[in-house]
């Protein structure tokens, strides 16, 4: 039962993570970091800047969603008989 | 010549092959068609696959072929933020609001948001002006899908048919699928075309950045012809932050605010499916818009002068070999119906979910008003702009003002006032005299969008705060 609240409590944690994960992502995407106005250097095997960093992004932010598949608090609430 | 005749000849084989599958599937779904249920949500049981790929069939669409490549083309590398970026976030969103939205689902008997709204505030109003906001912001979507193949079409088969004639014919095939197999053949037919337009749209970029040398020569040229488009906001302009965040809320908030993929979240056959298909739409998003950068920068550099309809068949189909171009024309046939399908469906939904009475009635006023909504879009699509991207934003934001009271609604547990609904109401005037031009798009260096976005997300809170009742909801458990 203590092992059961313990895993809960962490999802929960491990869950609010992903969330804040996501806006600090999605906030970081519209800052110079990511979109330098009139920048496209660094260019990555002749990719411009903003586009090999937004695709980056986009990858975290799939894999954020990943992991927030696997600590969602409310997994196990309905039957996964897939 | 010889190339448009060898194009043809494939164009009516691999035709045939398409309309021979749409009837099959058409007459399986029909046949396990037990109850109404069964043929407005495909019997509440859908599972990881299928659902994934109808999610992404519905959202990637002929909006994804021909509206990406252009934008590209038009305003550079900011369209990957514009789309891909905010997909990325929308996934999540589909994971959070998701779980939320099935637990209310669940609790009120979903029939459709816009009843689970009049049940949630217990005023019909708030099903009436959701409804009539997604009829306002949908029929421009839809539009879009037929308007963009149809200009194809007529470019590409030399003026045969005028475009109301392309529009006609791809809608009445549209109606005559949906009505006779109901959701869940549209469901297989998304499967259908997610494979068709993955497979043909990176061969495509595959021919494109060929062409140019790769990868590295490509934006090498683009550079050297227009180097704007490597970087934001792009030669006009367009990617500004304050656009690209607004187009981020907008299409963040598509799953709670669109019919057609709220409902899709609704009908999975557990969460566990659903977060599977959210993991999988982010993977297919990635997968499916990058090749649409190849295309547009391909276009920058060839036919950076083009309009958009003649850029679009040079590049996916006078430059492709025949049986590619074939394919390819098939595929965008099968996207713009498989979306439209997917959108005039979901409004029926929406329909019939306002609706109360003998259920045999209720779905033969549904498949009316199918007809009604379709009709709708044939009249818009006829008036609309060729600017593809630009009308799937519009009706993105359009629906997005309606995020907060659906939010509002699916996370409070008591019944909750009318004020958000008002709110939202008046939000959607405020946008609707923006665009007519009726009263100012920007507000002291604001747009209009964000300022919008903005005092709804305000005066949310606020209701959840001062509301009573609402200090209880879910949102702490968020």
């Amino acid at each position: 039962m203590i092992l059961y609240i313990t895993m809960n409590k962490n999802k929960s944690l491990y869950w609010n993570l992903c969330i804040a994960g996501v806006v600090l992502v999605s906030i970081l995407c519209f800052t110079p970091l990511v979109l330098p106005e009139g920048v496209y250097e660094p260019m990555l095997y002749g990719v411009p800047y903003s586009l090999w960093m937004g695709i980056l992004v986009a990858m975290i932010l799939v894999f954020l969603t990943y992991l927030g598949t696997k600590v969602h608090p409310g997994n196990g609430e309905e039957d996964h008989n897939d | 010549m010889e190339r448009r005749i060898t194009m043809i000849k494939w164009v009516i084989i691999f035709g045939i092959i398409y309309l021979g599958i749409l009837v099959a599937l058409a007459l399986i779904s029909r046949s396990k068609v037990k109850s109404v249920d069964d043929f407005m949500m495909g019997g509440f049981n859908i599972g990881y696959f299928l659902g994934f790929m109808t999610f992404a069939a519905t959202l990637f669409s002929t909006f994804t072929l021909l509206g990406m490549p252009d934008f590209f083309r038009n305003h550079g590398v900011g369209a990957w933020i514009f789309l891909a970026v905010s997909d990325g976030v929308m996934i999540f969103m589909v994971l959070w609001f998701g779980y939320h939205l099935r637990k209310k689902a669940k609790e009120k008997k979903f029939r459709g948001m816009a009843g689970l709204l009049t049940d949630c505030y217990g005023n019909k109003w708030a099903g009436y002006i959701y409804f009539i906001g997604i009829f306002l912001f949908l029929v421009p979507y839809v539009s879009i899908q037929i308007r963009g193949i149809s200009i194809f079409l007529d470019a590409s088969f030399n003026h045969a048919l005028p475009p109301w004639g392309w529009a006609t014919l791809i809608l009445f095939i549209m109606i005559l699928y949906s009505e006779t197999g109901g959701l869940k053949a549209i469901m297989y037919s998304d499967v259908f075309q997610g494979i068709l337009l993955m497979t043909v749209v990176w061969i495509i970029a595959y021919t494109c950045v060929d062409n140019l040398n790769g990868v590295e020569q490509m934006f090498a040229e683009v550079k050297s012809i227009n180097p704007e488009l490597l970087s934001i906001p792009g030669p006009k302009g367009l990617f500004s932050v304050q656009f690209l965040l607004v187009s981020m809320i907008a299409i963040v908030m598509i799953p709670v605010t669109q019919p057609q993929i709220s409902s899709r979240i609704v009908i999975m056959k557990n969460q566990f499916s659903m977060n599977r298909m959210a993991v999988a739409v982010g993977c297919f998003a990635l997968l499916v818009i990058l090749p649409t950068v190849a295309i547009g920068m391909y276009g920058a550099v060839k036919y950076p002068d083009h309009s958009t309809p003649d850029f679009l068949s040079q590049v996916l189909l006078f430059d492709q070999p025949g049986i590619i171009a074939a394919a390819t024309m098939i595929g965008l046939i099968a996207a713009a119906i498989s979306t439209s399908d997917s959108q005039i469906f979901a409004m029926s939904g929406e329909l019939r979910s306002l609706l109360k009475g003998d259920e045999k009635k209720v779905l033969k006023t549904t498949k009316i008003g199918m007809v009604v909504f379709a009709v709708a879009a044939l009249i818009f699509s006829l008036i609309s702009s060729n600017q593809l991207a630009l009308l799937a934003r519009l009706s993105f934001t359009g629906t997005g003002l309606m995020a907060p009271m659906i939010i509002l609604a699916i996370l409070s547990k008591k019944k909750i006032g009318m004020t958000m609904v008002w709110v939202s109401a008046a939000a959607i005037l405020v946008f609707i005299g923006s665009l007519l031009g009726a009263l100012p798009s920007d507000v002291m260096g604001l747009r209009m969008d964000l300022l919008l976005f903005i005092s709804l997300g305000l005066i949310t809170v606020l209701t959840v705060v001062f509301g009573g009742g609402e200090k209880q909801s879910e949102v702490k458990e968020a």
